[in-house]
């Protein structure tokens, strides 16, 4: 199994809140955590606007639980759409490391799961989702590495949000069977996130198996980052960083043998 | 459609909207019911009984986190069990190891070929990180990511616990084996993995046992630029008072007239947590009753002792339990459970060990006065049968 994560974390410009949010996050045991942009794309208004750099949060990051390494924090970007014509990729997406997208039609759901570059397909937690989800599309996205995330923070606040999210999530698994799901918070409080293992229990609820719950909550959120990787650099095989060595991406299945025997002559 | 009931008698027709629907709701609630399964094994047998192997489970046990010993009815801790107590080995704690330095010829001469020595990272978790542990019988067991075995270039397998895709992969490399002698081709391919692929840096708890004769193990030399610190297993001492105690009968391994093991662990680990055993209408944090039949006790001992614990002062403080008996006691039968740490790679000898919601790893002796004893052994979700 991989590190936790919990990768919606919302945004607020109170800089204490998400200070204390992170810090809880740490001392739950989460190794990264995204801080969840949410942006309503307008037809006329195409910028979306820079994320503060992340290191301006914390002088030193808190220390997560259990291990000596401090948290990771990472910047989303969740785009809230309802017509597949006003999703255009902007040089703004660079700056985030994550992004995800939230379909309010099946228009749109069906074009992001089989068409759009992105890491994250949210599942509905607050209202009744107003489509059906069908099998061509959820496989489209599954074989793509696409992933889809299930938010558990209006389960906490409300009973009748909590009846929409589970009976969302029971409908999705019911056509994916339990593949490339991520369960996250969508904190905005503090006391809004809970403990990875206890996430890992209520995906039970939400029709995974034990496996595939603690995967959702672990190795899911790890293969999202790495996808999310692979869109900075060229198909995640060109990578720059200190190091020499260039990492091995898993969603990397398009590269060919001979380009790897290049890379390793640069 | 008709559904017959228990009695075997047709009942009506029922109505049912779809019978997919049924089936598939029934089979998530089935999913529900089940829970990660946990393994008990329970022995009995007698300490003077020549093929009984006591020994054998409590040395092969090798990373012990907690010992805790329960003496009903008796107020005062003997002096011989407090010095077996306080006598545990005291262990290391070494900050920012790199690994390789594990392999250097001194280190491995004198310390890892000579046997007694036991090191687990420190602060690591089993089923997030990499985990490092070296075995008294000189073998290295690293338990890597996905990402640090596809660096390291080193041979290993698969994780056992693997969900659908390995994420987990085990390396086991003998540091005694001749094939790991300075020079040779495997050891050189081992320090170049470690040291110029992934340079793994790491703390380190490490513990060494010594005879009396040859004196404390001290840290060598190649570790010691590393900030380290001296650390003693901390003893903490309870008496409980007015405690009600379940009837054990030592050649009674099924219950009935008396506890069974598994009632048994369960009251000894609500009496080790604090837990009151009463179920007294107005607790809300408990409705844990003593299971019957049941005495009850003025008094009763409960000793912990947390730290890096080797197996050779455990065997030694089961030897002291056993002569508690020597003479008369009130109780007919005392109590030690010995834990694993949660995170080690192994549970008992090599047989991989993995946390999926809990990572316990476990076994307890009940010694009873006539030299008999229980012992139980469990393990959790990722984890092997016990031996």
């Amino acid at each position: 199994m991989a590190a936790f994560a919990d990768l919606n974390v919302a945004n607020t410009n109170d800089k204490k809140k998400l200070q204390s949010v992170i810090e809880t996050a740490a001392h739950l045991g989460y190794s990264t955590v995204a801080i969840n942009h949410v942006v309503e794309v307008q037809p006329k208004k195409q910028e979306i606007g820079k994320p503060s750099c992340v290191s301006e949060l914390f002088d030193n990051f808190p220390v997560v639980q259990g291990k000596s390494k401090p948290i990771k924090v990472l910047n989303r970007l969740t785009l809230v759409l309802s017509d597949p014509s006003h999703f255009r990729q902007t040089a703004d997406f660079k700056f985030f490391d994550i992004v995800a997208i939230y379909p309010k039609t099946e228009k749109l759901f069906h074009a992001a799961c089989m068409s759009f570059d992105v890491d994250i397909i949210c599942v509905a937690a607050t209202e009744k989702q107003p489509f059906h989800f069908k099998r061509p599309p959820v496989f489209g996205a599954i074989e793509r590495g696409v992933f889809f995330e299930i938010s558990y923070a209006a389960a906490i606040k409300d009973s009748t949000m909590r009846r929409y999210t589970i009976s969302n999530a029971i409908n999705l698994m019911e056509i994916c069977k339990g593949k490339n799901v991520i369960v996250s918070s969508g904190a905005e409080k503090p006391l809004e996130l809970r403990g990875p293992y206890d996430i890992a229990n209520l995906g039970l609820l939400f029709g995974l198996s034990e496996g595939d719950a603690k995967a959702a909550v672990s190795t899911n959120c790890r293969a999202v980052l790495l996808h999310g990787e692979t869109r900075k650099t060229a198909l995640g095989i060109i990578h720059t960083m200190k190091k020499s060595q260039p990492k091995e991406k898993q969603e990397d299945k398009e590269a060919p043998a001979s380009k790897k025997a290049k890379l390793d002559a640069i | 459609m008709h559904v017959t009931d228990i009695t075997g008698n047709r009942k009506q027709r029922l109505v049912v909207g779809s019978l997919r629907e049924l089936a598939q709701t029934s089979a998530m609630f089935a999913e529900l019911q089940k829970c990660p399964r946990s393994v008990l094994v329970c022995e009995k047998s007698n300490f003077t009984n020549e093929k009984s192997r006591h020994d054998k489970h409590v040395s092969q046990h090798y990373f012990n986190y907690k010992v805790s010993v329960l003496i009903p009815d008796c107020g005062v801790l003997p002096q011989c069990l407090r010095d077996a107590v306080s006598g545990f080995t005291s262990f290391y704690l070494v900050n920012e190891v790199p690994v390789f330095e594990l392999l250097q010829e001194e280190f491995v001469e004198n310390t890892v070929k000579k046997g007694g020595f036991y090191a687990l990272s420190y602060k690591t978790r089993i089923d997030q990180d990499n985990v490092i542990a070296l075995l008294p019988t000189g073998q290295l067991i690293m338990s890597v990511n996905k990402d640090t075995y596809e660096q390291l270039g080193l041979e290993g397998k698969a994780s056992q616990y693997s969900h659908k895709q390995p994420v987990r992969y085990v390396v086991t490399i003998n540091l005694t084996d001749k094939s790991m002698a300075l020079g040779s081709k495997k050891y050189n391919r081992v320090l170049w993995a470690l040291k110029e692929n992934v340079p793994l840096k790491m703390d380190f708890l490490m513990g060494c046992q010594r005879d009396g004769k040859i004196g404390a193990w001290m840290l060598p030399s190649c570790l010691s630029h590393c900030p380290w610190k001296e650390l003693q297993p901390s003893v903490e001492t309870q008496i409980l008072q007015d405690l009600p105690c379940p009837v054990l009968q030592s050649d009674n391994l099924r219950g009935g007239s008396s506890c069974d093991p598994q009632a048994f662990l369960e009251w000894l680990g609500a009496v080790s947590m604090g837990i009151s055993c009463d179920n007294e209408a107005t607790s809300f944090e408990s409705t844990y009753a003593c299971p019957e039949p049941q005495t009850f006790v003025n008094q009763a001992v409960l000793c912990t002792v947390t730290g890096l614990l080797l197996p050779e002062d455990v065997h030694s403080l089961l030897e002291e339990l056993r002569r508690y008996f020597d003479h008369p006691k009130f109780t007919s039968w005392l109590s030690l459970v010995v834990h694993g740490f949660a995170d080690s790679p192994v549970s008992w000898g090599t047989a991989e060990h993995g946390f999926h919601k809990g990572g316990e790893n476990f076994y307890s002796f009940v010694v009873f006065k006539n030299q008999d004893y229980w012992l139980n052994m469990g393990a959790g979700a990722n984890d092997g049968c016990p031996p």
